[in-house]
């Protein structure tokens, strides 16, 4: 008898919590159910406002759904970890370079941490990593360490430079986590543009960089051009093997389709360089839209790069100026390698308008240290142009007309001040350690989700509905208490969703539409088996009895197997599968309880009412 | 109300028809996955796809017309009933680039319906790859979890005859998928990561009904001669089987719900959980017991079980 009251002590315990548990829900959809019904614009907002307190509670504690109800952006983003340690290595050599692209493309397609690659590859090659890594002195397994440090740091430090830019954008909620040892997990609800994503990826890396008198670069151009005719006549000597050039210069990454008109043609051109760049009177080059890309591919090969000045780099400018027929050109500088300046120094960023109220521009001040270099690097070259390079694109290079002593600086050639505020925010944050690239990539509109909504409820009231129809079909009244306990089942997961902050997806929804149909299973095995005992003759008590005692251990082993699959489920799989998962695991979980305790306490008060008899079970 | 109440079907004399049976099952199940393979999907071959949905309805070759002549190049299919298409490209960080592409194509030539975009995934090769792994290992962690734990309750001939029912039933659902994959434009059938999900639910839930049969067969072999095995086996298959359907009737009742009204998303999900119980409900009956019973007819062996408590 004892016994007996601690049961039912128990289920009323743990109905309470489940309702305690979802009334923030309740009470956030009825809140939100009220502020939609006012007429005017004013009276939900004065709603809101004296609702405040209740509101936000409500929010905070209610059932989250997941970013497919919700509509949202979740991206998985990978710090370029090949480029760290580029970044690190000193005295490269063609054979460093080589053995790094062999590294990048086996990254690219294994999951395999970079600096076992990385370690594996320079073995496989015999050469010690203190050739390019630290200190000659140091042995392999120091600079391992060393590097894994590194890339540890460089992805806290680009995790926590994400957050910054994502808050000073201003995202509710966003949820950001590293995975593994280089991938970085952004979860946005409610955010389905690109323009978020094009905040994450840019390095951010700012320079200030000077650039070689116009007469430098028209020489080097002019090299590249007769080093290209030279290629174009000796490939023309082997015969079949002039076409591949052209069409293998054009951009091969870009699947897109988009051949640059000036390179399709098969034909050697005499001067190949010049169709693609052309150059003011006063040594100004440009190349034009559509050639853009087979330029960029072209700068990017290590023989034109041999033909440079030392020490210097051709970069294309970040915006187009219009032509004079409309056309969009692209200026090319020709600058030094090595920074002047570098972002680091930027202490503030502000983006406004400029002198004349139409260029949106983005101000920026600097700390001590990079005031005064500024004020030497403006005195030292008054008349020369600086450009200001972010992340390899030249913004301007305007030309000094005296010293800066200030420490401020401009970026200005920016195309609209939603840009600019862009920048502001990229500048502010901070520039990442090394490159980031978006690997994978789930966003749903918020009108996909809201279908996704209706869908999952759809699923779960037709899924109760069968279910309990054919429980009561087949066992008539015990089917009842088993429905009675499915019930108790979605609302202890629900619950436990709420309570422990976990938010509810697609996959999830369908997890508890699918436990639904098995949390009756143990009430089937029961049934069945007291079917069997009262068929042997007994009495509908001891039937219960034998039946719920009989039962227990199949149900038990058929639980358990579930159980585990689901819990392994929950550990190897990601994302969507974890929500699935997870609904799984705590309806499975909870039915052991319903199905077993709920359904028999329901029997034993019946039987004390005496509105039980055998055919209560069908 | 009663089904399949009092029956008396000889199970383990039919045996050998429902071997015969279950190794067609597999072997063209198989035979599919060589010769025409799997329709894997972007999670698992790595790619991007986009949903449009237009305001009214459109004509597919229209609109691939349309994409194709923006130099937009992937392969259009309707998805789900709705005016809704699915857009499948090799994989691109930026999608910024590939929706603008589409969105302008779309908005120049098909005026009067407008389009949406609902829905983008694009998955990397690297992440494809993890993922193709972090499968496998599950599906072999829950094969592995679930033998050693029938194996404890049990003995293990019935835990290793039980693992190769569900091999049988996830192997038998693969060679479906592969025979019906791309057959039907409601359900391309192809293989994501919610078949994986699937795959571990299958394997959860097969060996349930197993154990139901097990469990009976425990509870009345115990002391029984070697000689009296068939028998007690008819009799305990007999007895379970109004249970072994039900269970699995109810169960097959929630997923067919999903089926119908979760939309396309889940539709793959759906459909491989329902063969899979099915599937596993045959071999549960048809293979599972059949097996420990040759296998202990072959070893001459006397079953010593553990864990039968009949009070």
């Amino acid at each position: 008898m004892k016994n007996k009251r601690f049961n039912l002590f128990l289920i009323a315990i743990v109905t309470l919590v489940a309702f305690w548990s979802l009334w923030p829900t309740w009470s956030d959809y009825s809140l939100s159910k009220q502020l939609d019904s006012f007429a005017s614009p004013q009276d939900s907002l004065k709603f809101a406002f004296t609702h405040r307190e209740e509101i936000e509670n409500a929010r905070k504690k209610s059932l989250k759904l997941g970013l497919d109800l919700k509509g949202g952006m979740h991206l998985v983003m990978e710090v370029d970890q090949v480029d760290l340690f580029e970044q690190k290595a000193w005295n490269k050599d063609g054979k460093f370079t080589a053995i790094m692209q062999s590294v990048r493309t086996k990254a690219s397609k294994s999951d395999a941490k970079i600096i076992d690659l990385l370690s594996a590859e320079f073995k496989a090659e015999n050469i010690p990593l203190s050739r390019y890594f630290y200190d000659i002195r140091n042995s392999d397994q120091e600079i391992v360490s060393k590097l894994e440090k590194e890339s540890e740091e460089a992805l806290t430090r680009a995790k926590e430079i994400i957050r910054n830019r994502i808050d000073q954008y201003g995202v509710a909620e966003p949820v950001i986590t590293t995975q593994g040892s280089r991938k970085i997990i952004i979860e946005l609800p409610g955010v389905s543009d690109n323009r978020v994503k094009n905040l994450l990826k840019g390095t951010a890396k700012l320079e200030f960089r000077l650039l070689r008198e116009p007469e430098v670069m028209v020489r080097a151009l002019d090299r590249i051009n007769s080093y290209l005719v030279q290629g174009n006549q000796n490939r023309a000597t082997v015969p079949g093997a002039s076409v591949t050039d052209s069409s293998s210069a054009a951009p091969a990454q870009l699947p897109l389709g988009a051949i640059p008109a000036a390179t399709v043609s098969t034909q050697p051109s005499a001067k190949p360089l010049y169709d693609v760049i052309g150059v003011f009177q006063n040594g100004n080059a440009f190349t034009t839209e559509q050639s853009k890309d087979y330029v960029v591919s072209l700068l990017r090969r290590p023989d034109i790069q041999a033909l440079l000045p030392q020490d210097s780099e051709l970069l294309l400018a970040a915006k187009p100026d219009i032509g004079k027929n409309g056309e969009k050109l692209y200026s090319v500088f020709l600058v030094k390698k090595g920074p002047e300046l570098t972002g680091g120094v930027i202490t503030e960023a502000k983006a406004t308008f400029g002198a004349q109220g139409v260029q949106p521009e983005v101000l920026m001040s600097m700390n001590s240290e990079g005031t005064s270099k500024w004020a030497r690097i403006t005195g030292a070259n008054i008349g020369k142009r600086i450009a200001i390079v972010l992340d390899g694109a030249v913004y301007s290079a305007p030309v000094v007309q005296s010293k800066i002593p200030s420490g401020n600086s401009v970026i200005n050639g920016i195309g609209s001040l939603e840009e600019a505020k862009d920048l502001e925010i990229v500048l502010k944050a901070g520039a990442l350690p090394a490159p980031v690239r978006i690997i994978e990539e789930r966003t749903v509109g918020p009108s996909l989700g809201a279908d996704y909504i209706r869908a999952g409820m759809q699923s779960v009231i037709w899924g109760f509905v069968a279910v309990a129809i054919f429980m009561v079909v087949y066992y008539r009244k015990a089917g009842i208490a088993a429905d009675v306990a499915v019930v108790l089942n979605i609302l202890i997961v629900f619950s436990v969703l709420a309570g422990f902050n976990a938010s509810l997806s697609l996959p999830g929804i369908a997890g508890i539409v699918l436990t639904m149909g098995m949390a009756v299973d143990a009430n089937v095995l029961i049934y069945e088996r007291i079917r069997e005992e009262l068929a042997e003759g007994k009495s509908v008590l001891s039937a219960v009895t034998q039946g719920y005692d009989r039962a227990f251990s199949s149900i038990l082993d058929s639980h358990v197997t579930t159980l585990s699959a689901a819990f392994l489920l929950y550990t190897y799989g990601i994302g969507p599968i974890q929500g699935f998962a997870v609904t799984l695991l705590i309806g499975t979980s909870a039915s052991l309880f319903t199905a077993i305790v709920v359904t028999r306490e329901i029997f034993h008060l019946l039987l004390a009412k005496n509105l039980m008899s055998d055919k209560s079970f069908g | 109300m009663r089904i399949f109440q009092n029956t008396n079907f000889n199970f383990i004399r039919y045996r050998k028809i429902a071997y015969g049976f279950s190794l067609i099952l597999l072997l063209v199940g198989m035979a599919s996955l060589v010769i025409k393979g799997l329709n894997y999907g972007i999670d698992f071959r790595g790619g991007s796809e986009v949903v449009i949905r237009f305001e009214k309805n459109a004509d597919v070759g229209q609109v691939r017309s349309v994409l194709n002549a923006a130099g937009v190049s992937g392969t259009l299919k309707q998805y789900g009933l709705d005016r809704s298409f699915l857009f499948s490209t090799v994989f691109q960080g930026d999608t910024g680039q590939l929706k603008s592409l589409i969105s302008n194509a779309l908005n120049d030539r098909i005026k009067g319906n407008a389009h949406e975009i609902v829905r983008i995934d694009a998955v990397g090769p690297s992440i494809a790859s993890d993922l193709k792994w972090s499968a496998l290992k599950a599906l072999v962690a829950a094969l592995v979890a679930i033998l050693i734990y029938v194996g404890i309750r049990f003995e293990p001939k019935f835990a290793a005859a039980g693992v190769i029912a569900i091999l049988h039933d996830v192997l038998t659902v693969l060679g479906l998928f592969s025979i019906l994959g791309g057959l039907f434009a409601f359900m391309p059938l192809e293989m994501d990561q919610s078949i994986i999900a699937a795959f571990l639910t299958i394997a959860g839930y097969s060996i349930t009904d197993t154990v139901v049969v097990y469990d009976r067969i425990r509870e009345r072999i115990r002391g029984q001669k070697p000689s009296e095995y068939e028998r007690i086996f008819n009799e305990s298959m007999n007895q379970t089987m109004s249970r072994t359907i039900i269970t699995s009737g109810t169960t097959l009742l929630s997923v067919l719900v999903l089926f119908i009204f979760a939309g396309p998303a889940i539709r793959g999900f759906a459909f491989a959980v329902f063969a899979g119980i099915l599937i596993g409900t045959y071999s549960s009956i048809f293979v599972a017991a059949p097996l420990v019973y040759d296998w202990l007819r072959l070893t001459k062996s006397s079953v010593r079980l553990r864990g039968s408590k009949v009070s």
